[in-house]
């Protein structure tokens, strides 16, 4: 455990240097201040979201909310999957990676360790993009809505299950634009395929061939586009998830390419 | 209990690549023991298979047959290296980290902490005078910098067990000697030192004993007295062109070579053999104006053994 630890830390510290940190920051900060000049213009959102503001389930402001939640997240996640593409290729470099093994630590610790530190990275980068919208959002229209926090965890938790697939690209390559290849493409095209195909054209499809294709490959591809569509909808605005599917299989699926990479990796020669 | 620190036994590594249509044998059937407090130097050209008999002792490759033990644990214990030091070739430090950083990432993977652990990061790079770089970036080191934090990095844990894969590559020669006295200092402290080197002249040096490796295969193993001197050659100058007066089988069986107008060189086995064949020389009436003792170096053992080596596979 206290290896891992010092593996997530030394994660943190070299995003810091590679100034992650700072690119993630400067984005940031733009999307932020671009939030509030819209605001500060735009007297008309003001005057709707006045007009509402006594009503109960603060709907205008969770409506705002959401409107910038969509491409917000989906900013995150390609940042994320950019910044943190080389944190196992760079580990398994030669020369660096010699050196790791020669240490008391096992294989599994070492992959867990990248693991949980791109995560905290991530995490601590999008909670400040996250907290900084939503403190402009609060203050301007004085409606506190916690909830909106929630995408934090849900933006997290979608780059989890598409670092886990770049893990398995980096152990298996040892570069990093296979694995951020992959995770562009699950992201951009193939989840949100499969979850128009589920969702809208299932109903028209007649062969059951073509259906039990869209099927397996629907219930194995994470459904990223569904983790930060729906269900993050859902969270910001208070109300309960209605299917956990997506989050368990999603979850289901990170295990699996996690585990899938520890055994390759258990047996590869450096 | 054993008083190896190192154990090998049947140890074989076959490299395939390219989806198995290559293969590289790289270690074979190798059977070693190195035992405790000791320099072992491990010498061979260029892919003998050196690096990768440190790799496989440190979990770093796997065997493709046979075992091996280091510190009287099987290999395949990754706890046992909480007192192994390394230095591979071609070290690369994570280059947005600074030479503290580096030994504290190090130390601490090794177990290290705290007060301890800054103490020992000071005393370490005080060691290989790299104090007034702790804080540089180790983009900014030099390659003898490199090799000097590798070295203090390999040192950080204060093991009983070091393997150092061509440690003084790119360090000048007062830096070598420096580290040469910092490895023998490590050995009276009762540590094992196990180094690959090309430099023949220093691991004759500093060395106890050396194994010489060659296409995956240990040719020799011995201290390095047993290797250089074992058969002892000796130059001769004599008068005249008598040679041709000496029985055949003598002269294969010293191996008297001509070397030069005068000169011969022939090989015996001890003293009491030189004497013998002086009487034959003398008894045939040659007369020797000069004689002097030739000792192989480590260098000239290395070469002809390396070539005999080529010779037999060539047969
Ligand atoms: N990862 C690998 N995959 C395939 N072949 C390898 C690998 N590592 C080493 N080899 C091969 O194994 C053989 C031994 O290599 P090794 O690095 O152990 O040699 P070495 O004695 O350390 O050489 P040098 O003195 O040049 O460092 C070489 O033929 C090399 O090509
Ligand atoms: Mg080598």
């Amino acid at each position: 455990m206290k290896n891992i630890w010092i593996l997530t830390w030394f994660t943190l510290k070299e995003a810091m240097a590679r100034k992650v940190f700072i690119f993630f920051f400067i984005i940031s900060l733009l999307a932020i201040l671009i939030t509030g000049l819209v605001f500060a213009l735009s007297s008309n959102i003001n005057v709707i979201a006045g007009g509402f503001k006594n009503m109960p389930f603060n709907n205008p402001v969770t409506m705002i909310e959401m409107m910038i939640v969509s491409p917000l997240s989906s900013l995150c996640l390609l940042l994320a999957i950019f910044a943190s593409a080389s944190f196992v290729p760079v580990m398994l470099e030669k020369g660096n990676i010699d050196l790791l093994l020669s240490k008391p630590v096992s294989r599994d610790q070492l992959l867990w360790g990248k693991f949980f530190g791109g995560i905290l990275v991530v995490l601590l980068n999008i909670a400040f993009l996250v907290l900084g919208v939503w403190l402009i959002i609060s203050i301007k229209f004085s409606n506190w809505n916690f909830s909106f926090l929630n995408i934090i965890l849900s933006v997290t938790f979608t780059f989890a299950v598409l670092y886990s697939l770049m893990i398995l690209f980096g152990v298996l390559t040892k570069s990093s634009t296979a694995g951020m290849m992959v995770a562009y493409f699950v992201f951009i095209i193939l989840s949100p395929l499969l979850f128009a195909a589920k969702d809208k054209f299932y109903g028209m499809i007649e062969s059951g061939f073509v259906k039990a294709l869209i099927d397996i490959f629907y219930y194995i591809i994470p459904k990223t586009s569904e983790l930060l569509g729906n269900i993050t909808t859902d969270i910001i605005s208070g109300k309960s998830i209605e299917n956990y599917q997506p989050i368990l299989t999603s979850f289901a699926f990170l295990l699996l390419t996690m585990g899938i990479s520890i055994s390759i990796f258990r047996k590869k020669d450096f | 209990m054993s008083l190896n620190v190192i154990e090998t036994s049947d140890l074989t590594k076959i490299y395939s690549s390219s989806f198995g249509k290559r293969k590289v044998e790289a270690l074979t059937n190798l059977d070693l023991n190195v035992s405790g407090g000791m320099i072992f130097g491990l010498l061979g050209p260029n892919g003998a298979g050196k690096t990768t008999l440190i790799k496989l002792l440190l979990g770093i490759t796997f065997p493709t047959s046979g075992s091996a033990k280091i510190l009287n644990k099987n290999i395949g214990n990754y706890n046992v290296k909480d007192k192994v030091g390394y230095l591979p070739e071609n070290h690369k430090y994570p280059p947005y980290l600074s030479g503290g950083d580096v030994l504290q990432l190090f130390g601490k993977l090794s177990g290290m902490d705290g007060t301890e652990l800054e103490k020992k990061i000071d005393e370490m790079l005080q060691l290989v005078q790299l104090s007034k770089w702790k804080k540089t970036k180790v983009k900014n080191y030099s390659k003898g910098m490199m090799q000097r934090l590798g070295l203090a990095q390999a040192m950080i844990n204060d093991p009983d067990l070091i393997f150092l894969d061509e440690p003084t590559d790119g360090v000048d020669p007062i830096g070598r000697k420096e580290i040469r006295d910092i490895l023998i200092e490590l050995k009276n402290k009762g540590k094992t030192i196990f180094l690959n080197s090309h430099l023949l002249s220093e691991v004759e040096m500093i060395t106890d004993r050396v194994g010489i490796l060659n296409k995956g295969k240990l040719l020799r193993e011995g201290t390095v007295k047993e290797l250089t001197e074992k058969k002892e050659e000796y130059k001769i100058a004599i008068e005249g062109d008598t040679v041709y007066t000496l029985p055949a089988d003598f002269v294969l069986k010293i191996n008297l070579k001509k070397m030069d107008k005068d000169y011969y060189s022939f090989k015996v086995d001890n003293t009491l053999e030189l004497n013998n064949a002086l009487d034959v020389l003398r008894n045939n009436g040659i007369i020797i104006k000069e004689m002097t003792q030739q000792k192989n170096t480590l260098e000239e053992m290395f070469i002809s053994l390396i070539k005999e080596a080529e010779k037999e596979n060539v047969q």
